[in-house]
């Protein structure tokens, strides 16, 4: 205290210096510090707010506190002579809290050793209050982006994701330091057209339809759009996209093309029975014509096997139209396999092809649907019979059924020697209308068959090669529940 | 009598259609010869030396309009009458005309039978085919 030379004079008068009005008056808290941080001057904004508290701790008049502030910024001017800009909470004599923006500054004597360190408070409630209302709106615009019901992403040059909303992350996963490409499609490169790339070359708005896969391998339609993120100079900085789930909106228009589909995938496989009960009905009256019982034979053959198939087309049409909910009753494979075999291996004997069936005798019972299992079952096997009627390339033809019970699953297998199928048949048997097998086919079996093992909650796989043959692995869970699509509408 | 009949090649992947058609034909004095399989059918072409071929439109691997194309294009075959049968309507001589107008200088199908197959009409086209290359 001994060492402070400066004098600031007291008790303003006429003769003052007029630089004493301008220190009294200025519009924030002014004071000056010595080494031991006690106040040795201040101006009248700061004796209004915090008392005549010269000579006091300035963090005892300012905070209220018993000992020096951490990062005091007066000890730091002291030390550097440097300013220390900092935000600080001062809490004034009646208890209010004002935050404030502090400036110090060092005070030298002739010899320039820092003799003081004076203090400028800069009440800053107003930029506070802006602030917070600024963070509220930040995280109200957070939350409006978190919850959209549509998949959100923002990515950046790169084509990394940078920000994901919430409905995005439940339904793909975390995307943070992911591609797009890999997040919505689980692709190891950039997709052939890529909008997102579109946008960020030229900055324009774009629309497009995606097949998107979620973390479960679930396929949805997404409808997506993607805008520009431009920076302070107009450049694109980044890139959001917005997707919508329409897959419901597809599936409708899907089952209402299907209809349009059935009309005529029916007319092109009955024009297909009817040339085979034609030919069937000329073998039977030319055979008898000319006396020929072999010929009679075939021809009667033909008209039964046409017969039949228009009877199973019959039924995979209803169940197709009904899209029957699962009756759960107990299923035994046993009866069921029993009940068709006769039948079976006489059709497979006029194809010339064995049967081999191979059914484990602790096969049980399983809670299912019995007639859909059954329907499904003849599908598969009807199936690989006609794989075998088509193969002109073997002679010796042969189905295999192979049943059998690996908890929690009956596994159930049928196997051919047939045609086989290329890659490309193989991926597309489930799908409703395909059909591989010409004229003679509606495309519904295998769609039907698929749909019967999903709804039991059971999966369905298909190993096949061109010219060796098919086999399906069916899995079909020992309890499925009843009705596991409820949500899913039937077509009247 | 082997010398005189007219010789027909089916091909078509339905055994039901092929035993049909190859019955139905000999009995009207045909000498028939059948293939499910288009490879199968190119390999038949020298012994048998068909003076009609009836090619089902969708046969397995390769399609019956495939197996046109490319029998039209080997100068060998390319003037022997051929018959596509199909049983979709929508492949009728038109679209028959447009696929082929992908495959420029094929010339496109002598005759285009939907089924089921009329014996009538079969038989009246092959009349017409087979006066028109004037053999036997």
């Amino acid at each position: 205290m001994d060492k402070v030379q400066l004098t600031i004079p007291k008790g303003l008068g006429e003769s003052e210096s007029p630089y004493q009005k301008y220190w009294e008056e200025m519009p924030c808290y002014l004071s000056v510090h010595d080494r031991d941080f006690r106040i040795i001057d201040g101006n009248r904004k700061f004796r209004e707010d915090f008392g005549e508290r010269i000579g006091q701790y300035c963090y005892r008049v300012y905070k209220g506190r018993d000992e020096v502030c951490p990062n005091c910024p007066v000890e730091a001017t002291f030390l550097d002579g440097q300013t220390h800009p900092s935000e600080q909470l001062l809490t004034t004599k009646d208890g209010r809290e004002v935050p404030v923006m502090v400036h110090t500054t060092a005070i030298r004597d002739d010899s320039e050793e820092i003799v003081a360190v004076m203090e400028m408070h800069t009440d800053i409630a107003e930029v506070k209050q802006l602030q917070s209302e600024l963070q509220r709106s930040q995280e109200r615009l957070a939350q409006l982006f978190e919850e959209v019901p549509c998949f959100i992403t923002v990515q950046g040059p790169d084509r990394v994701i940078q920000h994901a909303n919430r409905r995005f992350r439940e339904t793909f996963g975390d995307p943070i330091g992911q591609s797009c490409f890999k997040m919505y499609k689980h692709r190891d490169e950039q997709c052939l057209v890529c909008p997102m790339q579109q946008t960020f070359d030229d900055g324009v708005t774009r629309e497009h339809e995606e097949i998107l896969f979620t973390e479960d391998g679930e396929k949805l339609n997404g409808l997506c759009t993607t805008a520009p993120l431009r920076n302070a100079d107009g450049e694109v900085e980044a890139v959001i996209e917005m997707c919508i789930d329409i897959t419901q909106i597809r599936e409708l228009q899907s089952q209402l093309a299907s209809i349009g589909l059935l009309v005529g995938s029916i007319s092109h496989g009955i024009k297909g029975l009817l040339t085979g009960l034609d030919g069937g009905i000329y073998m039977v009256n030319s055979g008898f014509a000319k006396d020929k019982p072999e010929r009679v034979e075939k021809g009667w053959e033909m008209v039964q096997r046409n017969v039949e198939r228009i009877r199973s087309m019959v039924l995979d049409i209803l169940y197709y139209a009904k899209d029957r909910e699962l009756v759960v009753e107990d299923v035994d494979l046993q009866a069921i396999v029993a009940e068709f075999r006769a039948g079976l291996e006489k059709k497979a004997s006029d194809a010339d092809t064995e049967v081999r069936i191979d059914l484990a005798e602790d096969t049980g019972i399983f809670a299912g649907d019995p007639q859909a299992i059954r329907a499904m079952l003849l599908n598969l096997l009807e199936n690989s019979l006609d794989a075998c009627r088509m193969d002109k390339d073997k002679g010796d033809h042969w189905i295999r059924l192979d049943v059998r019970r690996e908890e929690p699953w009956m596994i159930i297998e049928v196997e051919d020697n047939g045609l086989g199928m290329d890659r490309e048949t193989r991926e597309k048997i489930f799908s409703l209308f395909f059909s591989s097998k010409g004229i003679k086919g509606t495309g519904l079996g295998l769609f039907i068959s698929n749909k019967i093992v999903d709804k039991h909650g059971g999966t369905i796989e298909v190993e096949s090669e061109p010219g060796r043959g098919t086999r399906f692995l069916v899995r079909v869970p020992l309890d499925a529940k009843p009705s596991i699509q409820p949500e899913e509408e039937a077509i009247e | 009598m082997a010398g005189s009949e007219r010789r027909v090649l089916i091909v078509d992947d339905d055994p039901d259609i092929v035993d049909y058609l190859s019955f139905f034909l000999e009995d009207e004095g045909f000498a028939v010869k059948t293939a499910g399989r288009c490879s199968t059918a190119r390999g038949m072409l020298d012994e048998f030396q068909p003076e009609v071929i009836l090619i089902d439109a969708l046969l397995p691997g390769k399609s019956g309009l495939d197996l046109l194309v490319s029998l039209r294009r080997d100068p060998k075959w390319s003037e022997v009458p051929m018959v596509v049968v199909t049983g979709n309507d929508t492949l009728l001589e038109d679209d028959c005309q447009s696929y082929l107008g992908a495959h420029e200088g094929v010339r496109g199908p002598d005759g285009v039978l939907g089924k089921p197959v009329d014996r009538e009409t079969l038989l009246a086209v092959l009349d017409t085919l087979l006066d028109g290359t004037g053999s036997g």
